[in-house]
């Protein structure tokens, strides 16, 4: 039953009246892969997922899976199981019932129901709440009802759709790290739609992020991470994000509110630049660019500064040991590979 | 006064407090009683009164036609009811009218609520239009289907029959056609009613449940045995409990059309009792015929009801 589970999308538009929800997606999915398709709302990452699950139509464009064009093909015969943000249970059957929902649909005799309910149950820690109504379930547990639901099937593809936002955020934290595992035991191929870059981070093995309809970048998230594509992805990913300051390249050097710094970037000539500086990669130093500390959030082992670089404001991030105070002048620097380069104009990566 | 308060203030402090507002409580329950006093005793005098005398009336034997005879009788009336025929066959005329009527007006209601929640445009026409029969009072609504519908030859059903090639057809003269006619009235009215309803309640179901049940690959028809008609259950008990009572006693559009005929094979209960009561002038009796509808009515709501609680 269970396919490979490999994605394809080729120039996928979709256009709500006027609008371009999708302005042209491609990408691929491989077989086994903890896939997430990452942006701010309204990037058309939740459009991209329900194209892939057969729940909308694209405008134009293919969708592949395991190689067969599923473009025209229902959402009932994609083998497909998905996670609604809603979770959308249905209400009037208890957590087995809406459990066995999939499989029962798929005509397995009833001997079989039984045992892989209890399974699939037990496997995200509800085996205890089978009789009960979704009504009665907390908000964690009509979560993880969900999944079971959705992985009791054994289907090619699982998407999930925001899964852990209507979590709060320490049982979000946990459910995060049991979806890693259980998606690594059950071996299966998994696209998950979300806007956080932490959740995204921490649990995809490669990622595409969205931006305005388009894919601006994808990859890895330690490829996106240390080599954002645009200023946007620069500005998206990480907390907290990379500070993108005006700046002026002047042969292999960079030069910041008045300060000169070293850069491997290489471009033409003399020109106006972006620079990307991550909070995290700044150091102090003697002698370096200077600024005042405007306001120090304290996070226990690590501190952020908000630094006044001549009108610049500039965010360092900076170990417990040496927190300077409010009003003092620092300087700072960085190295030249962790200065990233923007054009102002196209707003993509030099 | 003042030392008593302090000595006792950690034992009956909450004391004078509960004594006031057990006063205001109970000053505020005489002023509802009284507001509420006009309207509970129009009530009174307009249903449970007449409701009593219908009891009171139904003990005796009360015929204007032979007013010598009238006297207190008991349970006489009663003891006749049970051995009359017409009274078991008017009562089975009722349970076949209310049966078959509210049937298809769920069904029918049903489904075009399902029709029109597909509808991208016009959807409010519809339901404007749709509405209208409901507005009609049932004597007018009578009145139109025995002229300008069934008439023979001119009726426009008629007419549809003719050309549809099963020949002009007695419509109200026929005792099957004129059961079905009168069927065919109730159902017309008021399946909009169903229709309203149900159409609210199938646009107050959430989108993404289908779409779940689409990925778990039901079928249209399993979504709809699965989902729908199970989150629609309460909506379509409710108009089945609502339409049943309306249905068991229907009278003027009945009346209007057949007047219970051809003979009495559109005689539901409600119109014996008229019939008896009005054109025979034997009260006593009409009386009593009144009260075994109204526990037939009673008896069925209260299955219907006790189902509703039921799961």
């Amino acid at each position: 039953m269970s396919g490979q589970g490999q994605v394809s999308f080729r120039n996928i538009v979709k256009m709500h009246g006027e609008f371009a929800a999708l302005k042209g997606v491609t990408f691929d999915i491989k077989p086994g892969e903890f896939f997430a398709l990452l942006g701010p709302s309204g990037s058309g990452k939740s459009t991209t997922l329900r194209i892939l699950a057969g729940l909308d139509a694209p405008t134009d464009g293919r969708v592949l899976i395991d190689d067969k064009d599923v473009t025209s093909t229902d959402a009932r015969d994609r083998d497909i199981a998905m996670v609604f943000q809603s979770y959308a249970l249905y209400p009037h059957m208890t957590v087995a019932e809406n459990i066995a929902f999939p499989l029962e649909m798929a005509k397995l005799p009833k001997a079989e129901i039984a045992p892989a309910v209890k399974d699939a149950a037990r496997k995200v820690k509800i085996d205890h709440l089978l009789d009960r109504k979704p009504g009665q379930l907390s908000g964690g547990q009509q979560q993880r009802c969900a999944l079971a639901r959705a992985i009791v099937r054994r289907a090619r593809l699982f998407l999930l759709d925001e899964p852990l936002s209507n979590l709060d955020a320490k049982l979000r934290l946990e459910t995060r790290a049991e979806l890693k595992k259980l998606q690594r035991s059950l071996g299966v191929t998994a696209v998950y739609v979300t806007h956080d870059q932490e959740e995204a981070m921490t649990l995809a093995d490669r990622m595409a992020v969205f931006m305005s309809g388009e894919i601006q970048q994808v990859g890895t998230p330690a490829e996106v991470f240390a080599r954002p594509n645009s200023i946007d992805i620069a500005g998206f990913i990480g907390n907290p994000p990379m500070n993108l300051v005006p700046a002026r390249y002047v042969d292999g050097d960079v030069i910041i509110a008045g300060h000169r710094l070293k850069t491997t970037t290489t471009t033409a000539g003399e020109r106006d630049v972006v620079a990307g500086l991550r909070p995290g990669a700044l150091r102090m130093t003697e002698n370096g660019l200077g600024g005042r500390v405007d306001l120090i959030e304290d996070l226990g082992d690590t501190a952020v500064l908000d630094l006044d670089c001549a009108g610049t404001m500039i965010r360092v991030r900076v170990a417990d040991g040496n927190i300077p105070g409010e009003g003092d002048m620092i300087s700072i620097t960085a190295r030249p590979q962790d200065i990233h380069l923007f054009d102002p104009a196209t707003r993509m990566r030099l | 006064m003042a030392s008593t308060a302090m000595t006792s203030a950690g034992i009956s402090s909450e004391a004078p407090r509960t004594d006031f507002g057990r006063v205001l409580e109970q000053r505020e329950r005489r002023f509802a009683a009284a507001l509420l006093a006009p309207a509970f005793l129009a009530l009174l005098a307009t249903t449970t009164f007449p409701l009593l005398f219908l009891v009171y009336t139904s003990a005796f034997r009360m015929d204007l036609a032979m007013p010598f005879t009238n006297g207190f009788v008991g349970l006489e009336n009663y003891r006749v009811l049970l051995s009359d025929e017409r009274f078991w066959s008017s009562l089975l005329v009722s349970l076949v009218y209310t049966g078959s009527t509210v049937a298809l007006q769920v069904i029918i209601g049903l489904a075009l609520a399902l029709l029109v929640m597909d509808m991208k445009r016009g959807q409010g026409w519809f339901r404007v239009i749709a509405i209208l029969p409901v507005v009609l009072s049932p004597a007018v609504v009578g009145m139109i289907w025995r002229t300008f519908m069934l008439a023979p030859e001119f009726g426009i059903v008629d007419f549809l029959a003719i050309n549809a090639g099963l020949g002009s057809k007695n419509w109200l003269g026929d005792p099957t056609l004129a059961m079905v006619s009168v069927i065919a009235i109730h159902t017309w009215q008021w399946t909009p009613f169903a229709f309203m309803v149900l159409l609210a309640s199938l646009a107050s179901l959430p989108d993404d449940i289908y779409e779940a049940a689409r990925l778990d690959r039901a079928s249209a028809w399993q979504r709809f045995r699965r989902i729908t008609l199970p989150l629609l259950r309460p909506a379509i008990v409710m108009v089945v409990i609502m339409r049943t009572m309306v249905a068991l006693t229907a009278f003027a559009a009945i009346f209007t059309v057949t007047a219970g005929g051809p003979g009495t094979a559109t005689e539901i209960l409600n119109l014996y009792a008229y019939r008896k009561s009005f054109t025979e002038l034997s009260i006593g009796y009409g009386s009593a015929l009144a009260v075994a509808l109204l526990i037939v009515t009673i008896v069925i709501s209260g299955i219907l009801f006790a189902m509703r609680r039921a799961k």
